[in-house]
């Protein structure tokens, strides 16, 4: 669905990504990991067009799609949540929603337009009860949520989501995760760019290591996970540590999150 | 009881030009989070096109009533999608606010060369005849300023509270990154709402043009009362703009009616004073509570360009060796400006310790300036003292001044300090007037001695000039060494993050009062110097223009380099005294050098030169090594 080629982007005079080739399928969950650094926000930037790509292609159904304005690329159905969640704070939620709807807001009517908001709020039950409430008082986890909601208000292919699980407790980020899942299984794309390894490569269906700018890896999620050098540098497991305990670990985890996932 | 009622519509016919204005600022306010300080501008322009098109052409009312908004609001989205929006990503807020001011000027010049400086009156759109209501008489007129206003209050509420635009308008204010995520055009909605309000200004100006007269630079006019009146209701609320304004008109009205005329607007900006400190919000704004810990302000302040090494050394004597040689080469009216640049660029140092290090917006350097003037002055003239002491009780007046002003200030950040410090200048200029008796109010007081120190009088241009290049190197040097120190090191960690230097333990209210005080004095002794030196002075030789153009000067030669201002100052000041016939000119070139310099060099001239030969190949002049840390 979408796919990069040799793409090459930055800040100034200073190049952060340097030729990666990247592939999004329909309907699954590719994951990017990375340490800080590493160019996942750079690359999600570029993605959404906030960020000029430099050189390089990048493919929407095989349509290059790196010159168009980001304004475009949304009316593609690519959407892109940023890190640091950037919800409007003096909105209420209902008007961040409605924001999110901006540009079908004739296509779609008053009618279609409420019709939508009660659509994300089937996945977001908590936004439905402070729907009036001003967006900036919301938690850190329901400022997360409403993001994404509000990224889901037109309905896009392809979501990018950069960081979600950033600064949020570990019962949210499960949440945020089995969440993701739930996009997945409706048919939605999505692009995870995630520190936090564990997790992501064992929701993850593809997934790709990316190093100063560099992909250095791929692989299945899973396949991934229980490479060494993965657990590792991302995983936080010693060199000389048990590899087959870990990733038995791992994959107990992932057992649970499927468990979750399937209350 | 009738008088009254006569008063309180006067007031709220004033009151809906203001209302009207301060829509149009609150508009830009609340979708770019900037101050507009051309709004006034546009208000000239529309009304002075419409003159032309009426008194010259001879067009029907209507249509070049029509054509004049038409033409305004071209020139807004002409200036606004050449400036104003491609700026707004770039510069910091206190930045955007200096480049209106930029472009005010650059619109007065405009007017100055286009229509002169002499003033228009239109004719009344139906008749001199006035209405008569329930006893009360209403100037026909009045009914169309009234309407305009409605018309474009609800509109302007309409698109913003109702329509999806308007809130995407909203949301570009707010976070432009998230709206461009959803698919919101940010820049172009920017200049939309840059081209609304150069239409709501011309249809303001239009429909007051028949009950003033107005010329080129009645523009700053209309923008400060549209500024102090939306501060006085509340910069983000639209409602609150509107009873800002009707509540300024009546105020002033009342002032002029029981107190004085001389007071009216001493009334309103003290008025406004004390709004400042009691509800910074503004009186009227219904205000949503939120959460504080989102950075208000995106934008990065970029790093300050220094210099180092030997060659800044060099570089600097050589400077100080040309001034000092400058007298004997140029000629008479040349020495005085010479001297003229060298008093400002003092006012200026003060201004590049508060803005340049500091990151503090000041307006109202001229409100020093006109206290250290009129202290000495007076002091000199009336009671006979020796300069040198008045200079100095200017200082002391101009500390405490600034001392009461910052207690105001200290809690107030960006569009509002800049606020604060601007009616400081206006009130210090509206009592200079005010106060006749002693200061000889808009004539000005003559008579003021040459300075002198100890019995040697200082009254050529030469022994002027050298006595202000002694002062203003000894005030480099200082400052320089002050500056890299560590209280110079705490200004700049205020400049860029005010949260996280007060979070390394920097007492961030007594930094900002040192810097407050040290440009309060120098603007103080620059003003006293500058009395000594004409002999004369009068409230619009250190009016609020003053203020605009020592900003302009700092920012054309340099923020955070000291040195800089000097550049802008023998700039601005040399420039109409060597070209001559350019001299109508002037007005407009400073503006546009300002707007220029802030999208094409933020550094100014000094700073962009310095990094341009930093650049150079080793082997060529190095005039001393860059440190950098923008990202």
């Amino acid at each position: 669905m979408l796919e990069l080629r040799r793409l090459t982007a930055g800040y100034g005079n200073d190049a952060v990504l340097h030729g990666i080739d990247l592939a999004v399928a329909e309907g699954r969950i590719t994951a990017l990991i990375g340490a800080n650094g590493a160019g996942k926000s750079t690359l999600a930037k570029t993605i959404s067009g906030l960020l000029p790509a430099r050189d390089g292609q990048i493919l929407f159904e095989g349509a290059a799609i790196e010159t168009l304005s980001s304004t475009a690329r949304v009316e593609l159905g690519i959407v892109h949540v940023p890190e640091g969640r950037q919800i409007i704070g003096s909105f209420t939620v209902e008007e961040n929603l409605r924001l999110g709807a901006y540009l079908q807001r004739r296509a779609l009517g008053e009618r279609g337009i409420a019709a939508r908001i009660d659509e994300v709020c089937g996945y977001f039950p908590v936004l439905r009860e402070r729907l009036g409430g001003v967006a900036g008082n919301l938690s850190g986890g329901q400022q997360q949520m409403l993001a994404i909601a509000r990224a889901l208000m037109l309905r896009p292919r392809l979501i990018v989501l950069d960081e979600p699980s950033l600064g949020l407790s570990p019962a949210l980020v499960t949440e945020i995760f089995a969440l993701v899942t739930q996009l997945r299984d409706r048919g939605l794309a999505v692009l995870l760019s995630e520190q936090n390894a564990r997790m992501s490569l064992a929701i993850a269906d593809h997934a790709y290591v990316l190093e100063t700018g560099r992909v250095t890896l791929e692989g299945p999620g899973r396949e991934l996970l229980a490479r060494p050098e993965i657990a590792e540098r991302y995983l936080g497991v010693a060199p000389q540590g048990d590899e087959q305990s870990t990733a038995a670990e791992d994959r107990a985890m992932a057992e649970g999150l499927a468990r979750i996932l399937a209350v | 009881m009738e008088q009254f009622a006569q008063i309180i519509i006067g007031g709220l016919l004033q009151g809906s030009v203001f209302a009207v204005i301060a829509l149009g600022l609150s508009l830009v306010f609340r979708v770019t989070g900037i101050i507009n300080l051309a709004q006034g501008g546009f208000c000239i322009l529309g009304a002075l096109t419409l003159y032309t098109l009426e008194a010259d052409y001879g067009w029907p009312v209507p249509l070049a009533v029509l054509a004049a908004v038409a033409i305004t609001t071209l020139v807004g989205l002409g200036l606004g999608a050449a400036s104003f929006v491609p700026s707004l990503q770039r510069l910091p807020n206190s930045s955007m606010l200096m480049l209106t001011a930029g472009l005010m000027t650059a619109i007065e010049g405009l007017a100055l060369v286009v229509w002169g400086s002499q003033p228009y009156a239109v004719p009344p759109f139906s008749g001199e005849r006035p209405i008569v209501l329930l006893g009360l008489r209403l100037p026909s007129q009045g009914l169309w300023i009234a309407g305009a206003a409605v018309l474009i209050i609800l509109s302007v509420w309409y698109a913003l509270a109702r329509t999806a635009v308007g809130k995407a308008l909203l949301a570009c204010a707010e976070n432009p990154m998230a709206a461009r995520l959803m698919g919101v055009d940010v820049r172009r909605l920017t200049l939309v709402s840059f081209g609304l309000t150069a239409l709501i200004g011309a249809l303001g100006g239009i429909a007051v043009a028949p009950i003033m007269s107005f010329q080129f630079d009645t523009g700053r006019f209309f923008t400060n009362a549209g500024f102090i009146a939306v501060a006085i209701g509340g910069m983000s609320s639209l409602g609150g703009a509107v009873a800002g304004g009707l509540f300024l008109g009546v105020a002033e009205q009342l002032a002029a009616a029981y107190v004085s005329s001389l007071f009216a607007t001493a009334v309103s900006l003290a008025l406004l004073l004390v709004t400042l400190v009691w509800r910074p919000s503004g009186l009227f704004a219904p205000s949503r509570q939120r959460r504080q810990d989102v950075r208000e302000e995106l934008r990065v302040h970029r790093a300050i360009v220094r210099f180092k090494g030997r060659g800044a050394l060099v570089g600097g004597l050589v400077v100080l060796a040309l001034l000092a040689v400058l007298p004997a080469i140029v000629d008479g009216g040349t020495m005085s400006s010479l001297v003229i640049a060298l008093i400002l660029f003092i006012a200026v140092l003060g201004l590049d310790v508060l803005m340049g290090y500091t990151g503090q917006v000041n307006l109202g350097q001229s409100g020093f300036m006109a206290i250290g003037g009129y202290t000495a002055a007076i002091l000199a003239t009336g009671y006979g003292l020796p300069p040198l002491l008045g200079l100095v009780a200017g200082i002391g007046i101009s500390l405490a001044c600034a001392l009461v002003l910052s207690m105001v200030t200290l809690r107030l950040r960006g569009a509002y300090l800049a606020l604060a410090t601007l009616t400081f200048g206006l009130l210090v200029d509206s009592l200079t007037v005010g106060l006749g008796d002693l200061t000889g109010g808009p004539s000005g007081l003559v008579g003021i001695p040459a300075f002198s120190v100890a019995g040697f009088a200082f009254d050529t241009p030469q022994s002027l000039y050298y006595l202000v290049l002694g002062l203003a190197l000894v005030l480099v040097l200082g400052l320089m060494g002050g500056m890299r120190s560590g209280f110079g090191r705490a200004l700049q960690a205020i400049r860029t993050d005010q949260m996280a230097a007060a979070a390394l333990g920097i007492n961030v209210v007594r930094y900002k009062m040192a810097a407050f005080g040290i440009c309060a004095a120098l603007g103080s002794i620059a003003g006293s110097l500058y009395a000594f030196d004409f002999h004369f002075l009068a409230p619009e030789m250190v009016g609020t223009a003053r203020s605009f153009e020592m900003i302009a000067m700092l920012i054309i030669g340099g923020e955070g380099t000291l040195v800089g201002g000097l550049i802008g100052a023998l700039l601005i000041t040399l420039l109409p005294t060597i070209f001559q016939p350019l001299a109508a000119y002037k007005i407009m070139a400073e503006g546009l050098l300002l707007v220029l310099v802030f999208q094409f060099m933020p550094d100014g001239l000094l700073g962009t030169g310095m990094r341009a030969l930093s650049r150079l190949p080793a082997g060529g002049p190095r005039p001393g090594r860059l440190t950098e840390q923008t990202r």
